[in-house]
């Protein structure tokens, strides 16, 4: 029978994980939908789990003068109401998901649960998020865009956890994320759109861009971004057009079951422009 | 006398409230057995041989060896076997069932059956026509030589899956010889009858008893006779107490949906620009067994004309076997295909013709006295036109359409009219149902309404009490309507078509008038069995005469904002006018056609379900999206009184009536919006997208 | 097996149990709580809705392994408050109920939204019924009950 266990403290947690791989859950509104069984049956898991969710050294928002840091088993919901948590955070979580799911879920578990649909990771990639790692013998921090490495693939050792995901604060002077799915609320992202730009004195200090549920993992572009920046916002948007077309290429979304490639491609596409025009 | 129409709490609101109502799978009995399928792993195929593994003690396999009856499950068509013997025509069918007392062991089994197939090419494309119907109004497609211009369109539309919220289940047990079932359906002596047939026993040897019902919208029709033969067989077997629930994906994979369909239009028009004649040919895709897809087809067919008079018609149509999932009954049956097609085409000839299209409309739309599309007769009057005038009025749809017609303009409105013919199509009723009802004054005296009518949530344990109620001038604690029970109610016919309240209620109210004339009788029983009004004369095989005793009517209209940037509509309101006759509760049917609307708007823009070589690709609710509380705008509904004589106090069908319509409103709603002509449901943004880039 | 230690209904219980189940079958196989529906399994629906730490989460998701130290109220918890008598009125004036199995999650999801928040908009009360799926009623009559609460309730939440 697959074994479930229930740390009592992290470092309980941690010295069990240095012994014996487990999966880890947190909030489980992700895991225990891949790993569904039959009604009244235990879940499916495949290994031996370990519960993470409510491990105290997991929760808390702390913010510093620089950054904030977010336990990785803080719930959605407490990240919305938290006054420290970015703007285009707390967008991203409003849309993502329905209040039963903001309750249980957590950040850290989108986090590793790496889908390509993925919500909260497209602001995530754009804020340039850090996330803090633990193992029994080292704590490591980790760019997100190197601890994602494939479709629900991560860096992570069997024997570490994430522990805190930390967050720049930074002020943009605008930025929006957008979730196209197949309905209004409560459904799985067909693509979303994540742009921030940083203005001053006219000219463009920072501008980023995101896209979500288009490519194996987000895509985000640096390379792109700062050709722009020191440009007038006039240059940027005269742009548009180049800069849609600079995308262009690392959009190649799949068909599946909730759209096809062709609208993921455009929207995506149509997404930015709107996002330059409304500079 | 009080107004019937004035709403009461609901019988059974307060304890479903609670959570204390109980539905199926709450039901817990001793020594419950589990049983789950074995289904096929291929589309098409013949059955080789079949490996069962070891059964542990207690542990049984139950297929088609089994079945001590007739192997096949009796709807109208007799074409689906309980256990398939030799051939697969479908993707997961059922082949045989492992039962026993632990779930997690039976689910191992399961896994471990082996099925040894010759895979046979699966049929996908619509080519095997099982049925085909055929008939004529007037010159038929004659007229046509007359025509000053011909215009023709085809127009297609999806699955759509009833996404009930309790998926389908039963448990069921043996009684001395008895067999019992408990199950989530909308048809206790449909099971009953296919139970008999299946066991080959007597009447008085199967039970089948309802409990609380968590949505139906025909998905519980006739799919749950296929699952009642099938636990039956296995009750039989063992002699130990089953429960069958299925999960929600097994539900969706393997449950009937609407009907995909395809209508090929085409119009011939005068010099005056009036319409002379249509031809018209309706193709659905069945699935892997006929079921009631003929039925759906012919009601399909009745209602080519929509909500106009067409003086010649050449309508035709076909039923095609695919190795998918059968499909069958979904509230409207056959009417939602049509009335998108319908009422797009009235839309897009008017275009043709640069012709308002209100106008256009308004010049064919039937009246009292026409012929229907069958030659029967529009006998009661209609009273369309005015509530046209109210649906315009109360959504400003006049000045909302002159606006949205500007060019930049992202918003659309639109609005559909259309009729819904109540009860079953043609003499159903008279040669097939045959409807008996009961009351019963006990010493007590209380009254009790005996009949199978299934309260699945359209409220007919409220309304039917209220119909007793007035009539016999009691207070309504003193009627009682307690879930039926074969043993206990006659056969009231099947809880669908938009008939209880109508017929079933018809009869009881007829009852009621005898029992109260009869009232100082200490304790007895009144029968009514249902007659058909005597000027109602309909042929099956010609589709010739009244195809139903009256028709109720509706207006919907919805407006939209398709965003340009993601081609996401969003729907901003909706306006309905009913014509139900007379509303026996209006807060029910005020509740009604909210959730009518809701699934027929959403069937038109919104659910998607498509398969790819017989594997459904939506199959959850993940992935099979029904619209949220976010989705859909305020809705206004405003009732109009038009009573039918035979119904009682003039109460006509209300259930399909309010779905029908949502579909060709809100396209048309989105034509506006992006002014492209929107040919196929559901209108999603990747369609919208295809008809901007290129359309 | 382990141990699992919560406040269900407002009376702490004990279990020995398999972590790796769901929430949902704890309720309804041990407890009886069957007042708590399964619709879909997987989140999306709401019928399974159960209030943890005066918060709606979906019991279908939720390892009963989360649940230690947890209150946990189900509808039949809930039912024996005012708040909830307050709601099962204006539901059955409104019309809200039709086939009932997404209403017991309807009725937490209710008093999740309005211990939050006691006087929502009606955009705020459609965002807190987003997660529960309803297919009879259209929603409409459902809002219009939570709006009616609040008036009947004044001062309750």
């Amino acid at each position: 029978m697959v074994e479930g266990y229930i740390p009592t403290s992290l470092s309980d947690a941690l010295t069990e994980l240095a012994n014996h791989p487990y999966r880890l859950v947190a909030g489980g509104t992700d895991m225990l939908v891949q790993h569904h069984n039959l009604k009244t049956l235990p879940i499916n898991f495949k290994q031996d789990v370990m519960y993470i969710a409510n491990l105290s050294e997991l929760q808390g928002i702390q913010e510093e003068e620089e950054f904030i840091t977010i336990g990785a088993c803080e719930p959605l919901e407490s990240i919305l109401e938290h006054p420290a948590t970015p703007k285009l955070l707390k967008d991203t979580i409003l849309e993502m998901a329905s209040p039963a799911i903001r309750h249980a879920g957590t950040l850290g578990g989108n986090i590793a649960n790496a889908s390509p649909a993925g919500d909260s990771l497209v602001p995530l990639y754009l804020m340039n998020a850090m996330l803090e790692i633990q193992s029994k013998d080292r704590t490591r921090r980790v760019d997100i865009k190197e601890f994602i490495t494939g479709v629900r693939k991560i860096a992570l050792e069997p024997n570490e956890i994430i522990t805190k995901i930390i967050l720049d604060k930074i002020d943009f002077t605008k930025a929006t994320f957008r979730k196209v799915g197949p309905r209004r609320s409560d459904a799985i992202s067909k693509l979303s759109f994540a742009g921030a730009v940083t203005i001053q004195d006219n000219l463009v200090m920072d501008f980023r861009i995101a896209f979500g549920s288009v490519n194996i993992t987000v895509v985000r572009h640096p390379e792109i971004e700062c050709q722009f920046i020191t440009k007038t916002v006039q240059e940027l948007k005269q742009n548009k057009e180049h800069i849609v077309s600079l995308y262009r290429e690392y959009i190649r979304p799949i068909d599946d079951q909730r759209s096809n490639k062709e609208y993921r491609k455009q929207v995506s596409l149509n997404l930015l422009r709107q996002f330059i025009d409304t500079i | 006398m009080s107004d019937i129409s004035k709403s009461v709490r609901k019988t059974d609101a307060a304890e479903k409230i609670s959570g204390k109502a109980l539905y199926v799978d709450d039901i817990k009995l001793d020594h419950m057995h589990h049983a789950l399928t074995v289904r096929s792993s291929i589309p098409a195929g013949l059955i080789k041989n079949i490996v069962l593994p070891e059964l542990p003690d207690g542990y049984y396999s139950v297929g088609a060896d089994d079945v001590s009856g007739k192997n096949v499950v009796k709807i109208i068509f007799d074409d689906q076997p309980i256990f398939p013997t030799d051939k697969v025509t479908y993707l997961h069918e059922p082949i045989l069932l492992i039962v026993g007392p632990d779930k997690a062991k039976v689910k191992e089994l399961v896994d471990q059956v082996k099925i040894e197939y010759e895979e046979t090419k699966p049929v996908f494309d619509w080519v095997n026509s099982a049925i085909h119907y055929h008939f004529e109004k007037g010159d038929g497609n004659r007229v046509f030589r007359h025509a000053k211009k011909i215009i023709s369109y085809d127009y297609e539309t999806g699955y759509q899956e009833q996404a009930y919220i309790e998926p389908q289940g039963f448990i069921g047990y043996l009684d001395d010889d008895k067999v019992t079932l408990i199950g989530s359906i909308q048809c206790p002596y449909y099971v009953k009858n296919a139970v008999i047939q299946a066991l080959g026993v007597e009447e008085n040897q199967v039970r089948v008893i309802q409990p609380s019902i968590g949505g139906a919208f025909g998905g519980k029709e006739e799919f749950p006779s296929l699952m009642a033969c099938q636990l039956a067989v296995a009750i039989q077997k063992i002699k130990q107490p089953i429960s069958m629930m299925y999960d929600r994906e097994e539900d969706m994979l393997v449950t009937t949906k609407r009907h995909p369909s395809k209508i090929h239009f085409e119009a011939a028009v005068d010099k005056t620009n009036q319409i002379l004649g249509f031809q018209t040919h309706v193709g659905i895709d069945a699935g892997a067994n006929i079921g009631l897809s003929g039925v759906v087809l012919s009601r399909s067919l009745i209602a080519c004309t929509g909500a106009y008079t067409i003086p010649h018609l050449d309508v035709s149509g076909d039923v095609y076997l695919t190795n998918t999932v059968p499909n069958g009954a979904f509230r409207g049956f056959g009417a939602p295909q049509m009335y998108f097609a319908v009422e797009m085409f009235m839309e897009h000839i008017a275009k043709d013709l640069g012709i308002d299209p209100l106008t256009f409309r308004k010049r064919h739309l039937a009246k009292q006295g026409d012929k229907t599309s069958t030659n029967g007769t529009f006998r009661d009057p209609i009273i369309m036109e005015e509530m046209i005038e109210k649906a315009m009025e109360i959504s400003d749809y006049q000045t909302k359409y002159k606006e949205y017609q500007d060019p930049s303009s992202h918003k659309g409105i639109g609005m559909s009219w259309f009729f819904h013919g109540c009860g079953f199509t043609g003499s159903g009723e008279a040669n097939h149902i045959k409807a008996k009802v009961k009351l019963r004054k006990t010493k007590d005296g209380f009254v009790h309404i005996l009949v199978a009518a299934v309260d699945m949530g359209q409220g007919i344990r409220t309304t039917l009490r209220k119909v007793v109620a007035e009539i016999i001038e009691l207070p309504l604690e003193r009627i009682i309507f307690d879930f039926p029970d074969t043993d206990f109610v006659p056969d009231s016919g099947p809880t669908v078509a938009s008939r209880t309240m109508m017929i079933v209620g018809g009869l009881v109210a007829r009852a009621a008038k005898e029992m109260k004339e009869r009232f100082q009788e200490i304790e007895f029983t009144v029968q009514k069995q249902y007659e058909q009004p005597s000027y109602i004369k309909y042929d099956e095989a010609t589709f010739q005469g009244d195809a139903y005793p009256a028709y109720s009517w509706g207006i919907n209209i919805v407006e939209v904002d398709v965003d340009p940037v993601t081609y996401i509509t969003k729907v901003l309101g909706s306006w309905s006018v009913y014509d139900v006759g007379k509303a026996i509760d209006e807060r029910i049917v005020l509740g009604q056609a909210d959730g009518g609307l809701a699934q027929g708007i959403a069937y038109g823009y919104l659910e998607v379900m498509r398969h790819e070589n017989g594997v459904l690709k939506q199959k959850n609710m993940t992935d099979y999206i029904i619209p949220t509380a976010m989705d859909l705008g305020p809705m206004e509904t405003v009732l109009y009184e038009n009573p039918y004589a035979f119904g009682p106090y003039g109460a006509k069908g209300v259930g399909e009536l309010t779905l029908v319509g949502g579909a060709p409103a809100v396209t048309k709603a989105i034509e506006q919006a992006i002014k492209k002509r929107i040919m196929k449901i559901p209108a999603t943004p990747e369609y919208l997208m295809e008809l901007v880039n290129h359309g | 097996m382990a141990k699992i230690t919560f406040q269900l209904n407002g009376k702490p219980v004990q279990l020995d149990t398999n972590p790796n189940r769901r929430l949902l079958d704890v309720l309804r196989e041990d407890f009886s709580l069957t007042g708590v529906k399964e619709g879909c399994g997987e989140g999306e629906c709401g019928a399974c809705a159960v209030l943890m730490n005066h918060e709606i989460v979906n019991s279908c998701s939720v390892p009963i392994a989360n649940v230690i130290n947890k209150e946990i109220v189900t509808i039949e918890g809930f039912s024996q408050t005012h708040r909830y008598d307050i709601l099962r009125n204006a539901f059955e004036e409104e019309g809200a109920v039709q086939c009932g199995f997404c209403t017991p999650g309807m009725m937490i999801a209710s008093e999740s939204l309005l211990n939050k928040n006691a006087n929502p908009t009606e955009e705020e009360i459609k965002i807190g019924l987003s997660g529960n799926l309803c297919r009879c009623t259209g929603y409409n009559m459902i809002i219009k009950a939570i709006q009616r609460a609040v008036k009947d309730g004044d001062g309750t939440w």
